[in-house]
């Protein structure tokens, strides 16, 4: 860490230039870049939800090609396939088919669900909670544990436990997370039955409230396997990215300072975390997706009643309807989880708001 | 602060935009990147592990079918007739049989082609729409460039395992529509990576050199710029093909993969759906490990290229 004292000052520290910037903008501040902040967000997050919806509509009607050949047995005569497609408005033009879908999504009206006979929201309104349930806690779990690993395995570099540490990120990378639950369900469920094997609740539970559900041991006592299988498989990215940007950090000038101030080790490692924490901020942007993508084969592994479990059925079923709404329901969850990353991200930085 | 986010998604790859491989203005030099690429790789200790299970799984994959020791979809018979369901591991099976009696290391052995087949054409695919976006998002600026970046934005906010389920259901299970797919999404993070990269060789001397003795805009990003960021695109590409092996297993695993193809997320589909976990570890360990290293084989090389290009990272430095 020896270094001519000239280069000290080269640049102005980074703590400073927050300051700084964050002093200008309170000053500026009438409560306008903040709500013009928000604003542009939403704007920019409905746009893309419609895109998505947009594409669901056109892949939905172009790529099938007629959906009443689909769903409906191959002998029915000419004449009542052309009525029926006029009872759905298939045989409208494009562009006003296109108009209805949008309404209709937008009313929540995804149709009737073909399996289940009841509308489509019905179906899907529970599974929306149970996915989130399964989905957020898990998540941000990975995250505060995966920080806390990489700090560690940055500021410890070359012992012997970050030697080996480094070892398990590429290795639970290349870890299917199908693979991972079912060797969790042999060992702790089949194998020594600590752990029911799927679903939320015991046979026979009978809860009155959601709540009454979600806050009972019984209730834990399912999630604990899907939760540690979504955990162990999210860890390595913010640990990755934790650990590199900490050793970047560890170059800087104003970490030499503070260990000049002759501070204990833990206040220094408590600054150099703090400057490193943007790289991990700007992954949790695109963490969602792929944690999705880990939720729904969760809940096939562990039969939990969610939405990727539901879609999968719908797959199965050919219930067009549910799969469409499904999916539409998957990005409404992706896209708002990001939309309030957002946010959150804008009241922990103001840099961002002002640009 | 998005634009952050291109040198650090699927986590690490940061900073590789700085790479050391130094400037080669001639298409014909690219045999010296690929040499250098080896050089680099097989120096780290990260990079050897990974290349030589990446050979031993290239090999398995060559010499499977003479390898196998049987038919992986025949269903076997024990002596006495009946059909050997379930069976241990034993001298005629040495990894046992499966619930419908067929044997499981025909089927691990056969299902390494599957793998490599997905993991190189759709990495291939990515490879080749992604640098090509980001060449001229990188290199032409202004307009195109912000089109082009907005249009990678709406590919990162589509949920990829929902679309190739929807994909799946609505055109069907057949493995080129699930390799289409996977390609029409994941070219996002090669495109973000190289654009970085392109935005810092554009304005580089050599590059104003030869705008200035007259060379045309195609010319300079496929002669001059692309070899620069080829081996930048070949980390992505390492990356790409784990993430397409890991997809592709996962949607086999859910039941909507191709049932055409044997690959180890089917064999652990069938594992699974016949409710064999609770009994055939002999059934369910292969696959999964056999997935789980070729994985971790691509990433320890990636790894290897990576620490090589950015020093900080490096072990011992």
């Amino acid at each position: 860490m020896s270094r001519p004292a000239g280069e000290m000052m080269r640049a102005p520290l980074p703590a400073l230039r927050v300051i700084r910037a964050g002093s200008a903008l309170a000053r500026a501040r009438t409560g306008t870049p903040m709500r013009r902040y928000i604003f542009r967000r939403l704007l920019q997050n409905a746009f893309l939800l419609w895109v998505l919806t947009s594409m669901m509509f056109l892949l939905f009607r172009v790529l099938p090609g007629d959906p009443v050949s689909i769903i409906l047995s191959a002998e029915l005569s000419e004449e009542s396939r052309q009525s029926i497609r006029d009872a759905w408005g298939l045989s409208r033009p494009l562009w006003s088919q296109y108009v209805t879908y949008i309404l209709n999504v937008v009313h929540g009206e995804f149709g009737i669900s073909f399996q289940y006979q009841k509308p489509v929201w019905d179906v899907l309104g529970d599974k929306v909670v149970n996915t989130l349930v399964l989905m957020i806690p898990s998540t941000a779990a990975a995250v505060v544990l995966g920080i806390l690993a990489g700090m560690y395995f940055g500021w410890r570099r070359g012992s012997r436990l970050e030697r080996l540490g480094v070892l398990l990120p590429p290795i639970i990378r290349g870890l299917p997370v199908f693979w991972l639950g079912i060797l969790l369900l042999m060992a702790f469920s089949y194998g020594l039955n600590w752990f029911p094997n799927g679903g939320m609740r015991s046979m026979g539970t009978f809860v009155t409230s959601r709540w009454q559900l979600f806050f009972s041991w019984d209730f834990l006592w399912h999630l604990t396997l899907p939760f540690l299988c979504m955990t162990i498989t999210s860890l390595p990215e913010p640990m990755l990215i934790m650990r590199s940007s900490l050793l970047e950090t560890k170059g800087e000038d104003y970490l030499e300072l503070i260990e000049a101030k002759g501070v204990s080790e833990w206040v220094v490692l408590k600054h150099a975390a703090r400057g490193s924490l943007l790289p991990v901020m700007t992954w949790v942007f695109h963490m969602f997706g792929y944690a999705m993508a880990s939720t729904v084969v969760i809940e096939i592994v562990f039969a939990w009643p969610g939405l990727g479990r539901e879609i999968v059925n719908a797959v199965n079923a050919y219930d067009y309807p549910v799969i469409q709404a499904a999916f539409f329901l998957i990005s409404a969850i992706i896209i708002s989880l990001n939309l309030l990353m957002d946010l959150l991200y804008g009241f922990l930085d103001p840099r961002v708001v002002v640009q | 602060m998005r634009a952050d986010s291109a040198k650090l998604d699927h986590g690490i790859g940061a900073a590789v935009a700085g790479n050391d491989f130094g400037p080669i203005s001639r298409l014909r030099r690219s045999g010296r990147v690929v040499r250098e690429l080896g050089r680099v790789l097989l120096a780290d200790a990260y990079g050897r592990v990974g290349v030589g299970i990446l050979v031993f799984f290239l090999v398995l994959a060559i010499i499977a079918p003479t390898l196998a020791p049987m038919d992986p979809w025949a269903n076997n018979y024990r002596a006495n007739g009946s059909l050997a369901r379930l069976d241990g591991p034993s001298w005629h099976h040495p990894l046992g049989t499966t619930f419908y009696g067929q044997d499981v290391l025909s089927q691990l052995l056969l299902g390494t082609r599957q793998t490599m087949l997905v993991g190189f054409v759709t990495a291939v695919l990515i490879g080749f729409i992604g640098t090509n976006v980001g060449l001229v998002a990188g290199y032409s600026g202004r307009i195109t460039d912000d089109v082009l970046m907005r249009v990678t934005d709406f590919f990162y906010a589509i949920p990829f395992l929902p679309f190739m389920i929807v994909m799946v259901a609505l055109i069907g299970r057949s493995l080129p529509v699930i390799i289409a797919s996977m390609a029409f999404i994941f070219w996002r993070t090669a495109a973000r990576v190289v654009r970085a990269q392109v935005l810092t060789l554009r304005t580089r001397p050599y590059v104003l050199a030869a705008r200035a003795s007259g060379a045309g805009h195609l010319r300079i990003m496929y002669v001059h710029i692309l070899p620069n960021v080829l081996p930048l695109g070949f980390l992505y590409l390492i990356f790409g093909a784990a993430w397409a092996i890991l997809t592709e297993s996962s949607l086999s695993f859910i039941g909507l993969g191709d049932p055409n193809h044997l690959s180890w997320g089917l064999m652990l589909n069938q594992a699974f759906v016949t409710g064999s976990i609770r009994y055939a570890w002999w059934w369910v360990i292969p696959p999964g490990l056999a997935l789980m290293t070729f994985l971790a084989s691509l990433y320890f090389l990636g790894r290897g290229l990576e620490e090589r290009a950015n020093p900080r990272l490096r072990d011992h430095p």
